[in-house]
């Protein structure tokens, strides 16, 4: 796996998407909050989080809209999957080899809460938690474009299809779409919206239920990409 | 050591093969010939276990490919047809992550011998067909297989290249199977010991080479015409 995982991370490196994208991300990011604390006066973390989410479903799929539609255009997952390599060995080094770079983006973000600690005082496992947050976000995210990416042979397509799909499950939480609802449906919705999970994890609290959400959604998305590259029709 | 009985292999209502059924042992040099959509890539990924069969049973070395892919995999060495390869990465990298999963050891060897060490540093996409076709060689050879599955080796290179890849087969079918697939019938008759002819995913001849030059040429037209 350590083979597949190394040249999926240098193949990510060495593409224009790889370098470009969690630069601009962790630019822009960073110039939303320091707008925040120097224009509006507010020093607090909280807008960080609520906004990350909101370029993380575009972050991802941009990363990841390669990872298994490139490589079925190229027929390049015929060598793949004809080297003594497991599906779930396949899709494992994919995911961890995106997910390592993700990590470095949201890592290249922590000069927000550095900024912060120098002008008003931080409690730091808040940040931490809140991070593990983001972390589990981005792998749920991730999941969910890879197995995507693993049902169409379009790179552009896989791109739009994650991103409307987590625009909508991201927007699940917010008033708008949930005051269409009846308060049975409303709550249904909230359940299921990742924000809602996350904003637990951003007050500092490692909620079991959060928890679980996320490592629950992550295996089955991964499941069925496996099942995706088992399929051999 | 592969057996192949009765398959068949269905994409909806398409039938890329028929009721296939023939045996390989060591020392085969097997040419698979037959016109474009014969069914003879379809046969080299229902061996490989890159594809499932709709019905019918292949054995490996007295395994099942799709069961037993992953003890089967480092067994078999396999040249895809029109040789997909990441064009974003050098040589280098490519066949030094090919070797790490195959766990090859004698890489620098293979090399020397196929001559990719002269490109050794340049990407993938720089380079002409010939050296693509022998970077694919290499990764196929690496991890030194029983089988080997060369799906059209020769296609699109110039006659020198060619005779290159044909002594090469020879001399690697000296330790292992081999099974070619290829449309140039003079190809066959330089390098086979062995034909399997396919038509519209039927076998239409599997039998020793019959000798004599154009005799092969004679046997298929006469085969294709014929079905």
């Amino acid at each position: 796996m350590k083979a597949l995982y190394k040249k999926e991370l240098m193949q990510l490196l060495n593409s224009p998407v790889g370098y470009s994208v969690p630069i601009v991300f962790a630019l822009f990011l960073g110039y939303l909050f320091m707008k925040d604390v120097f224009v509006i006066g507010s020093a607090s973390l909280k807008p960080f989080f609520s906004v990350a989410p909101w370029l993380l479903f575009i972050l991802i799929p941009a990363l990841s809209m390669r990872s298994i539609s490139e490589e079925k255009r190229s027929n390049t997952i015929e060598v793949l999957m004809t080297l003594p390599l497991s599906e779930s060995t396949i899709v494992l080094s994919k995911l961890l080899s995106i997910f390592t770079l993700t990590a470095i983006t949201l890592a290249l973000t922590l000069s927000v809460p550095l900024v912060l600690g120098f002008i008003s005082s931080l409690y730091i496992p808040e940040i931490i938690i809140g991070y593990i947050g983001l972390l589990l976000l981005s792998l749920l995210y991730l999941s969910f474009s890879l197995y995507i990416s693993s049902r169409v042979s379009n790179q552009i397509a896989s791109f739009s299809i994650s991103t409307i799909i987590l625009f909508l499950m991201t927007t699940l939480s917010s008033d708008f779409l949930a005051n269409l609802f009846p308060k049975e449906v409303q709550d249904i919705l909230l359940f299921g919206s990742p924000i809602l999970h996350l904003d637990n994890f951003v007050k500092g609290v490692v909620d079991f239920r959060s928890l679980s959400y996320f490592i629950l959604l992550i295996a089955l998305f991964f499941k069925l990409t496996v099942t995706e590259l088992q399929k051999r029709t | 050591m592969i057996d192949i009985s009765h398959v068949y292999k269905r994409f909806g209502l398409k039938i890329a093969v028929s009721d296939l059924s023939f045996k390989v042992q060591q020392g085969d040099i097997l040419g698979f010939v037959g016109p474009n959509g014969a069914g003879k890539t379809t046969t080299m990924r229902l061996i490989t276990g890159y594809l499932k069969p709709t019905e019918g049973k292949i054995k490996i070395f007295n395994e099942n490919p799709i069961i037993n892919r992953l003890s089967l995999l480092p067994r078999i060495g396999y040249l895809p047809e029109n040789n997909p390869l990441p064009g974003d990465m050098t040589v280098k990298e490519y066949l030094s992550f090919i070797a790490e999963i195959k766990k090859e050891t004698n890489l620098e060897k293979i090399m020397e011998e196929l001559h990719v060490d002269d490109v050794y540093e340049k990407k993938i996409e720089q380079l002409s067909r010939g050296y693509k076709q022998r970077v694919g060689l290499t990764s196929a050879l690496c991890g030194k297989p029983d089988i080997l599955l060369l799906d059209e080796p020769t296609s699109g290179l110039d006659p020198i290249e060619q005779d290159v890849i044909k002594d090469l087969i020879k001399k690697l079918a000296k330790k292992r199977i081999v099974i070619f697939s290829t449309h140039i019938l003079s190809e066959i008759e330089d390098v086979a010991t062995r034909v399997l002819i396919i038509n519209r995913g039927t076998l239409l001849f599997d039998g020793v080479k019959p000798k004599g030059k154009g005799s092969v040429e004679t046997l298929f037209k006469k085969l294709i015409k014929k079905s």
